[in-house]
């Protein structure tokens, strides 16, 4: 029992990750009915740009001191004669890296905005109107354009990036077992949520929120209401992107950067189908769910059947509803 | 005078010969042709883009050595992105393309054994690699492919009857999902099972990009004192080994060669704190900066110091590029040979050498002469990591299994 | 220069190359391929094959996406299982049937199991279509893969680490070097493009077309859906269980991740460079996809001589320039090579009273 809620707690904390990058592709699809087969990829370059900011800049020779590890005289004082690995010491750590992290999450955030804005721009706008599968290889060609620029500016290196909360350990008895918790992971768990409620709160009472709902409804109603259409678009782009820039400082601090993180994208993909791909409602279920099955096969049956669940999952979703948990029907006519 | 027939067909015919034999005998090409795929980019980049300039170091010296037989080598560099059908492509585009393609130095596990079936007739090389996956020293299946050190299972066994001399009774082999990974697994679990040790915890992992914190309450659920690391390079080691320090978990890390590099510990203890201290693992030879380095650490750094200036490798060779380096060192010594005995440097000619090697003094690789046995050189060391010195510093003998 | 559709007899109205400019090409391309295994060096056979399995695996995926309009993003899926289904016959049935006639049985059993796996993975087909049968075609690779990495059925595929393929035998001639099995792979590559060809003058390919078009439409009609659809994956399966097999032939040993998601992309992005719904779409498609890396690869190594400085940026290059290439054709010639040879081809016609 005690080990099985260790597991679904870490289900959890995935699966918080997972809901925060499904809300992105699930809010471009509501605004231009596009599905982003590359969003995985979008995620990447977050991390890689919070890499940059929270990494790369503060070692540069000509950032201040204080950015790449800021000590004032009473921290240093404090941290003096703490243990190694006590929590107040990770805490502290945490604080010594507050500039960087601060500064690589605002880069993250910027920077995948306009790659967000650039791709709607260029790539996505033209397509309207065309093909569901125009659209699902036009995002397919993206993911091999993406990953080779990231590749191009960034060689793979392996780095460590500064953790957006303290690391404290946490572990508490229950049910006869100990349970152990990063405080990191807790904390990355709450900032999805927070974010994800914050976007589905958003799209429900604000005005732009209305806007990208009623675009979702129809689209030349919409615009002879007086929305500006374009802007919905970009709009949503612009949300997914800087969401994923969030869920990939997440990832990066989690998981390491690499170029693997781009695969994320595709389990992502299988949970927004699950889920319905208009709900976030359904999503954040199908996101959930999918965390704590991935836990609980990884503690059952090991690391490599983890990484199947998803697809699996989403199979038999598919068969027996064929739009996901929650999503709405789409009503054809000859 | 005037020849009759018969004269004139033995004069022709020695003519002939005296022209022809040199170009017969002494069919000797105007350059030998290495052929070599690396991880440039994907996810053991770090790795590949740290060797490739060993391989520029090795042409330059080996050439001002005479190359093989007098003839000069050059070495062709392509990227495989660590994905074992690229490096295929690599090599038989290399086989189509180069004519005097001597030997091949492959870059993962599973290139290896994807090309060892291939390697028969006019298609084999002499085929070193980075890998030490134990089914790659078979002479009898797979006569042209060899080890420069200990295979990954050697490496397993001397970890675990460290364990056992220590009194340990409980280990965790977390690896990754990859054939690098998974290489010495099954023969790790039997070992355990003869030593008397128990393995409580066998866990997957990707090779990079892994969910961290889930496998480490893994490892911390399963309350192992030991825990074996295989199938990384730069990645998921370190961060496991950190996440497992701030759980503050008592468990002892151990690792395989490839997770045996001074310079990404250093990386790690310059960001996350000590965490690597009293890390042991296995590496074959010495490290580059050891403090008796032979005549070809020597070497090295001077050429270092001179062409690789302003960069990393100014001076310091990482484990991956001395391995490289050596892997390299054993295939054109044993063609060498070969080209001593005035033989056509054929695959089928340069297996027969390479078994040769015996008592082989390297020059410093390693600090005792060395023997290639069943293709592969069983000879290494244990070394442990200390923060405080940020060296991996020996802590046994030299062996040989 | 055809003026109009002069056939004066249903026969010659039903024949699979109806005008003689169609059987001069295809003898002229048989012609080309038999100089090429003469002429051909090492390296362009060893091209001249991986194009050759390619382009029987892309001819399966044009029957499903192009002619039938379902999505699939799985279709390595079915090279893994021919690949796979030639090997473990050949182990199973090594001492019972004589070597020379077990590759001319195996290709038919790999074959046909890929055709019954193509009706599995086929099924959510019937309940959903574009985006959802695109991530359930994707799913299903996965898990194929995934199955034939897991250790339960290592005794027969070998697991993670592959597995060593058998050499083609046909009749006691054995296929060792790679020029006979350039031969092979032509002739079987020669006879599914023709097949392909023909399956579209069929009441079968038709309804495929039909359901493409608009598929209510088509089952008011009185086309099964449920038959069809399904038949259309079985036939594609089948193609591309033939290019596994003979992939299987062609390479020494196979592993699980040669057959994963990159793979399927790139059978997708071939006919969508060469044009969906097209016999030669296929063609110029394989052509292209199979080219591009490798001309960048030559043009990498000319400059670099060897060296890694530049190597290393090869692989981003080329990663960038296939993704160029999808995005570009779809944006601005979605229908593919195809519509500009026919463009090219007519203006050569019309040449010199009109243009375009």
């Amino acid at each position: 029992m005690g080990q099985f809620l260790q597991f679904a707690l870490n289900g959890l904390m995935s699966g918080a990750i997972y809901a925060l990058i499904a809300v992105g592709l699930v809010s471009v699809f509501k605004a231009t009915r596009v599905v982003n087969f590359a969003h995985g990829y979008l995620i990447m370059f977050g991390a890689y740009f919070y890499f940059t900011f929270a990494v790369l800049v503060p070692q540069a020779a000509w950032a201040p001191e204080w950015l790449q590890s800021w000590r004032p005289d009473w921290m240093v004082e404090m941290r003096a004669d703490l243990p190694m690995f006590s929590p107040l010491a990770a805490v502290l750590d945490w604080m010594a890296n507050l500039p960087r992290i601060l500064l690589g999450l605002a880069g993250a955030l910027i920077c995948n905005a306009l790659l967000g804005m650039l791709i709607e721009r260029t790539l996505m706008r033209p397509l309207m109107g065309q093909s569901v599968f125009a659209m699902i290889m036009l995002t397919v060609g993206l993911i091999s354009i993406l990953s080779g620029t990231a590749q191009l500016i960034w060689t793979s290196d392996a780095a460590f990036v500064p953790a957006l909360a303290p690391n404290t350990p946490i572990r508490f008895e229950m049910f006869g077992a100990t349970i152990f918790l990063f405080g990191a992971d807790l904390a990355n768990m709450l900032i999805a949520l927070a974010i994800f409620a914050g976007i589905v709160a958003m799209v429900r009472y604000t005005r732009s929120g209305v806007a990208i709902r009623a675009t979702a409804e129809d689209q030349s109603t919409a615009y002879s209401m007086g929305i500006s259409v374009p802007r919905v678009f970009s709009r949503a782009w612009v949300l997914a992107s800087t969401t994923g820039a969030v869920a990939g400082a997440i990832l990066a601090t989690r998981n390491g950067v690499s170029p693997a993180l781009g695969l994320f994208g595709f389990s992502v993909l299988a949970i927004v189908l699950m889920g319905g791909l208009d709900s976030y409602l359904g999503v954040f279920i199908a996101a959930m769910a999918v965390g704590v099955l991935e836990a609980l096969t990884q503690w059952q049956l090991g690391g490599e059947w983890a990484g199947i669940v998803p697809y699996v999952a989403v199979l038999i979703v598919i068969l027996i509803r064929p739009h996901g948990l929650l999503g709405s029907k789409e009503i054809e006519r000859i | 005078m005037r020849l009759n027939r018969r004269q004139f067909v033995v004069a022709s015919a020695a003519a002939g010969t005296a022209l022809g034999a040199p170009a017969i005998l002494r069919a000797q090409p105007a350059e030998y042709v290495i052929g070599a795929s690396l991880p440039l980019t994907g996810p053991f980049a770090t790795a590949g883009q740290m060797v490739a300039p060993a391989l520029r170091m090795f042409e330059a010296l080996n050439n001002e050595d005479g190359g093989i037989g007098g003839v000069p080598i050059r070495i062709t560099t392509e990227d495989s992105g660590y994905i074992p059908s690229n490096a295929l492509a690599n090599y038989q585009r290399a086989l189509a393309t180069e004519p005097n393609l001597v030997m091949y130095f492959g870059d993962s596990t599973g290139f290896m054994k994807l090309v060892a079936p291939e390697l028969r007739g006019a298609n084999a090389r002499l085929m070193g690699s980075t890998s030490f996956a134990s089914e790659l020293a078979d002479p009898v299946n797979n006569p042209y492919q060899y080890l420069p050190g200990p295979s990954y299972e050697d490496q397993f066994d001397i970890l675990l009857n460290q364990i056992r001399d220590e009194g340990g009774s409980t280990v965790a082999f977390v690896f990754s999902n990859t054939e690098f990974g998974r290489d010495p697994i099954a023969h790790g679990r039997r070992t355990a099972e003869e030593l008397g040790l128990r393995v409580v915890l066998e866990e997957a992992t990707r090779e990079q990009g892994a969910d961290i914190p889930t496998h480490v309450t893994q490892l911390a659920q399963s309350g192992a004192e030991y825990c074996i690391l295989q199938g990384y390079v730069t990645g998921v080691w370190p961060q496991l080994i950190g996440g497992a320090r701030q759980f503050g978990l008592p468990t002892k890390f151990m690792g395989t060669f490839w997770g045996m590099e001074n310079a990404i510990a250093d990386r790690v203890t310059a960001e996350a704190g000590p965490i690597l201290d009293g890390y042991l693992g296995v590496m074959p030879y010495k490290y580059f900066y050891d403090p008796e380095r032979g005549p070809t650490y020597e070497r090295f750094a001077a050429f270092q110091k001179q062409a690789f200036a302003g960069t990393p490798l100014e001076d310091y060779m990482p484990t991956w590029g001395l391995q490289a380096l050596f892997s390299l060192q054993i295939g054109v010594e044993a063609l060498r040979r070969v080209a001593d005995k005035g033989l056509d440097l054929t695959a089928d000619n340069a297996a027969e050498a390479l078994a040769e090697l015996q008592d082989w003094d390297t020059g410093g690789f390693f600090g005792t002469p060395v023997s290639m046995v069943n293709n592969k050189i069983g000879t290494g060391r244990v070394y442990q990591y200390s923060a405080e010195t940020r060296l991996f510093t020996p802590t046994s003998d030299w062996f040989t299994v | 220069m055809i003026t109009g559709n002069l056939k004066a007899s249903y026969a010659a109205d039903e024949r699979v190359l109806d005008n003689r400019w169609k059987q001069g090409f295809v003898l002229a391309c048989a012609a080309g391929i038999a100089a090429l295994a003469g002429f051909g060096n090492d390296y362009v056979i060893l091209i001249a094959c991986q194009m050759g399995i390619m382009l029987i695996a892309v001819t399966g995926v044009n029957v499903v996406i192009g002619y039938t309009g379902l999505m699939s993003l799985g279709h390595a899926a079915f090279v893994a299982i021919g690949a796979y289904a030639v090997v473990i016959f050949h182990n199973a049935a090594a001492g019972t049937i004589p070597a020379p006639l077990l590759t001319l049985l195996a290709l038919p059993f790999a074959v046909t199991v890929a055709a019954l796996i193509g009706i599995v993975v086929g099924l959510p087909s019937l309940r959903v279509k574009g985006l959802y049968l695109a991530v359930a075609t994707l799913s299903a690779n996965f898990i194929v893969i995934f199955l034939i990495e897991q250790d339960a059925f290592a005794r027969w595929t070998g697991g993670m680490n592959g597995i060593n393929t058998p050499t083609a035998n046909l009749l006691g001639w054995d296929l060792d070097s790679r020029r006979e099995q350039f031969l092979l792979i032509a002739a079987l590559g020669f006879v599914s493009l023709l097949a392909a060809q023909n399956l579209f003058r069929t009441r079968v390919g038709r309804a495929f077309i039909a359901i493409r078009d608009r598929d209510y439409s088509a089952e008011i009609l009185g086309i099964s859906l449920y038959r069809y659809k399904l038949m259309s994956f079985a036939i594609s399966a089948a193609y591309c269980g033939l290019a596994g097999a003979l992939y299987a032939y062609f390479y020494a040993r196979i592993l699980p991740e040669q057959f994963g998601l990159d793979l399927s992309l790139m059978l997708v992005a071939a006919i969508i460079v060469g044009g969906m719904g097209r016999t030669m779409g296929a063609v110029f498609g394989v052509i292209v996809i199979v080219m591009v890396p490798e001309v960048i690869k030559v043009i990498f190594g000319g400059i670099a001589g060897g060296g890694a400085e530049l190597a290393q940026i090869r692989a981003p290059v080329q990663s960038i320039a296939f993704g160029a290439l999808i995005v570009l054709f779809l944006l601005f010639e979605p229908f593919g090579l195809t519509q500009i040879a026919d463009r090219a081809l007519r203006a050569l016609n019309r040449w010199p009273f009109a243009r375009g």
